[in-house]
């Protein structure tokens, strides 16, 4: 059903899988390996995926050819569509969840972005215009 | 024969792709507004009800830049262009949001005065039916090639940047190997 796929690099699989699944509702499709696993929320397919050294079999997050290792971070970011942005974030708050900035109403949308247990940023939208809304166009 | 009197105003047909899996998207998402819940999804996660047609922003230097390479190397389409800051683009189901740096929006300072900025590792995946020429054909384009062609479980991979350094990751199937949903 999945017909996007996001990889995000993490520190801890299944400390990952517990964050993705408890707070923003993603289900579990396989976690085959320690260092990979594949959530699934709608139409998004997230590979969660842990550093791994070169010659193991899993190729998605081996160093590469100059030996760099990939690492969680960054500011590239998949969203979640949410309909009421405070009352999400008061909830997220209280469970423990970091965020990374206030709620910020930008022009088509109030945003807000959380970190996952890696420091990976997910952002959170609230539409304030009907074209933000993920309809297509 | 004489020539339709009107020919002289007809526009050029252009043709439209319909792309159906948004129509679909968006059948279920008015299923599940009108209490039809069709799909599951939408309603059933607390905090955040999620919705069809992920999204995923990415941040750039240079948005004209940019969107010619997402438009002109991956098959993305042009949707909105907000200049100087922002676009969106579309990709099958997905729905590429391009925020440059610095740009008030998505790309403004953070309160303790941090940019977003482009670069990490964090990637979106798209699948194509023949990633040797597909990597080869982007790197004779100019396309910067971060990790070549390499084998893992279920899948052959690469890694190409963008013009602002975003990876973005080519995938093709092995051989046999087939999505379990």
């Amino acid at each position: 059903m999945s017909t996007v796929s996001v990889r995000y690099i993490v520190d801890d699989v299944d400390a990952a899988i517990a964050f993705y699944r408890d707070h923003l509702g993603f289900n579990e499709l396989m976690h085959p390996d320690p260092a990979f696993a594949m959530l699934t929320v709608g139409d998004l397919r997230l590979v969660l995926v842990a550093p791994v050294p070169a010659g193991h079999p899993g190729g998605g997050s081996r160093p590469m050819p100059d030996g760099t290792r990939q690492r969680p971070g960054g500011w590239n970011r998949f969203m979640l569509e949410v309909p009421d942005l405070e009352a999400a974030a008061a909830k997220l708050r209280a469970a423990g969840v970091v965020f990374r900035n206030e709620i910020v109403t930008g022009i088509g949308a109030k945003q807000v972005m959380i970190e996952d247990p890696s420091g990976n940023p997910v952002e959170l939208f609230e539409p304030i215009r009907p074209e933000a809304r993920l309809q297509g166009a | 024969m004489t020539a339709d009197p009107l020919d002289a105003l007809r526009l050029p047909v252009v043709p439209v792709d319909p792309r159906p899996r948004f129509a679909a998207g968006l059948l279920r998402q008015i299923a599940a507004a009108t209490g039809d819940s069709a799909d599951p999804a939408a309603g059933g996660a607390d905090p955040a009800a999620l919705r069809d047609n992920p999204t995923v922003r990415y941040f750039v230097r240079d948005l004209a830049t940019a969107i010619a390479f997402y438009c002109g190397r991956l098959g993305f389409e042009e949707e909105l262009v907000a200049a100087p800051g922002f676009a969106m683009l579309y990709r099958g189901g997905l729905r590429l949001l391009l925020s440059v740096s610095g740009v008030p929006g998505a790309g403004a300072p953070l309160p303790d005065g941090s940019v977003p900025r482009a670069g990490g590792w964090n990637r979106i995946t798209l699948q194509v039916t023949d990633i040797v020429g597909t990597v080869e054909a982007l790197r004779a384009a100019g396309v910067r090639v971060r990790a070549d062609v390499s084998a893992g479980v279920a899948v052959s991979q690469a890694l190409i940047e963008d013009p602002s350094g975003n990876l973005v990751e080519l995938i093709e199937p092995a051989a046999g190997y087939r999505e379990r949903t």
